[in-house]
């Protein structure tokens, strides 16, 4: 087997190799990102900014209760410290604010019921784009296997190269001038 | 069948669900009313409160317990609110002596605003002040004007986003009171 007959398999592989390591880092990253989140004892201004901005400010567009200057807002992150102080755990505070607005208020939907297809859906894209690629990369690697390549052709055998010298004489014979 | 026809009749079949789904949430959404907005608290018992009225009288909801009442949030500096309140005021005036309380909460507004408004508006019914919107939060509001009305066994049973229409609440109303009566 040539060189030129190997370069699409190692292409492919290549690739394959590369989507691996594209995904492995995008893996260590989240990791990370998601430690970084868990340090210790946070203090109450620090808890109620951590529940705040996990909910959404009712009166606003896309903004968190942390990040709001609206006076709602402010009087939401008030009510959180004061829970806080009354000794309501985060999660009561959060499934207070969930009882009253609904799931809505939360800024990451609840992975149950409906909304967790927002978690599935993005699951079985990623497995159905592998797959894809899976399929696709295979067929590249198919493909010059299938296709005659030049170099491996048999080699002609007597009779037929007595028949092309002889037509190729007589094309010489039939244009002199040429 | 080739694989070619199969593959693409597979193809037509997912257009024709996605396309369906797609319509059929259309449709359904578009005949809702977008005033009569969902809310968790529809069917609860709606969340007690006890506020200052304007003229300093404390105000308990649940001693309205079986009359049917109407919550309504408003502010001064609304001017949807202006919008609505003769409607709040005319079903005030038609209901109360049929065991139907109109209650206005007062949203982040100054008393001296809020009294001068009623004032000026010939508000008759309770007005209550949520200075703190601690109640405002209890009903999930979003906004301004916003009403609930509740059952008289305490439970909300409609929630209104924006000016309420009197010949809906009048409505909602009348057949609440045929339905205690029965």
């Amino acid at each position: 087997m040539t060189v030129r007959a190997i370069l699409p398999r190692v292409r492919a592989q290549l690739s394959v190799i590369l989507i691996l390591l594209a995904m492995l880092a995008a893996g260590i990253t989240l990791a990370v990102v998601a430690m970084r989140g868990r340090g210790g004892n946070p203090s109450e201004a620090q808890q109620v900014q951590q529940i705040a901005a996990e909910l959404h400010c009712p009166v606003c567009k896309d903004l968190s209760v942390a990040d709001s200057p609206a006076p709602l807002a402010r009087q939401m992150r008030e009510q959180i410290a004061q829970k806080l102080r009354a000794g309501e755990s985060p999660d009561q505070i959060r499934a207070g604010f969930v009882a009253a607005y609904g799931d809505s208020v939360l800024m990451s939907p609840p992975k149950r019921g409906l909304s967790a297809a927002v978690y599935v859906l993005p699951t079985i894209v990623i497995a159905a784009g592998l797959v894809f690629a899976v399929t696709l990369v295979r067929r590249w690697v198919r493909r010059p296997e299938a296709e005659p390549v030049e170099d491996d052709a048999a080699p002609m055998s007597a009779s037929d190269r007595r028949a092309v010298r002889g037509a190729v004489a007589r094309l010489r014979q039939e244009e002199p001038d040429q | 069948m080739s694989y070619v026809t199969r593959r693409r009749a597979l193809l037509l079949g997912v257009v024709v669900v996605v396309v369906s789904a797609v319509a059929v949430l259309l449709s359904v959404g578009l005949r809702r009313d977008p005033s009569a907005a969902p809310s968790p608290l529809i069917g609860r018992i709606a969340p007690d409160f006890t506020l200052s009225q304007l003229d300093g009288k404390p105000f308990t909801l649940s001693t309205l317990r079986g009359q049917v009442v109407v919550v309504n949030f408003w502010a001064s500096w609304c001017t949807e609110c202006h919008t609505e309140q003769p409607a709040l005021s005319q079903t005030w005036q038609r209901f109360q002596d049929s065991g139907v309380v109109v209650v206005g909460v007062n949203f982040q507004d100054t008393t001296d605003d809020a009294i001068d408004y009623v004032r000026k508006a010939g508000v008759s019914y309770p007005v209550v002040e949520d200075s703190d919107s601690r109640t405002a939060l209890a009903y999930g509001l979003r906004g301004i004007p916003e009403t609930f009305v509740i059952d008289r066994t305490g439970r909300i049973a409609a929630r209104i986003i924006g000016p309420v229409d009197a010949t809906k609440l009048t409505n909602q109303i009348n057949s609440m009171l045929s339905a205690g009566e029965q």
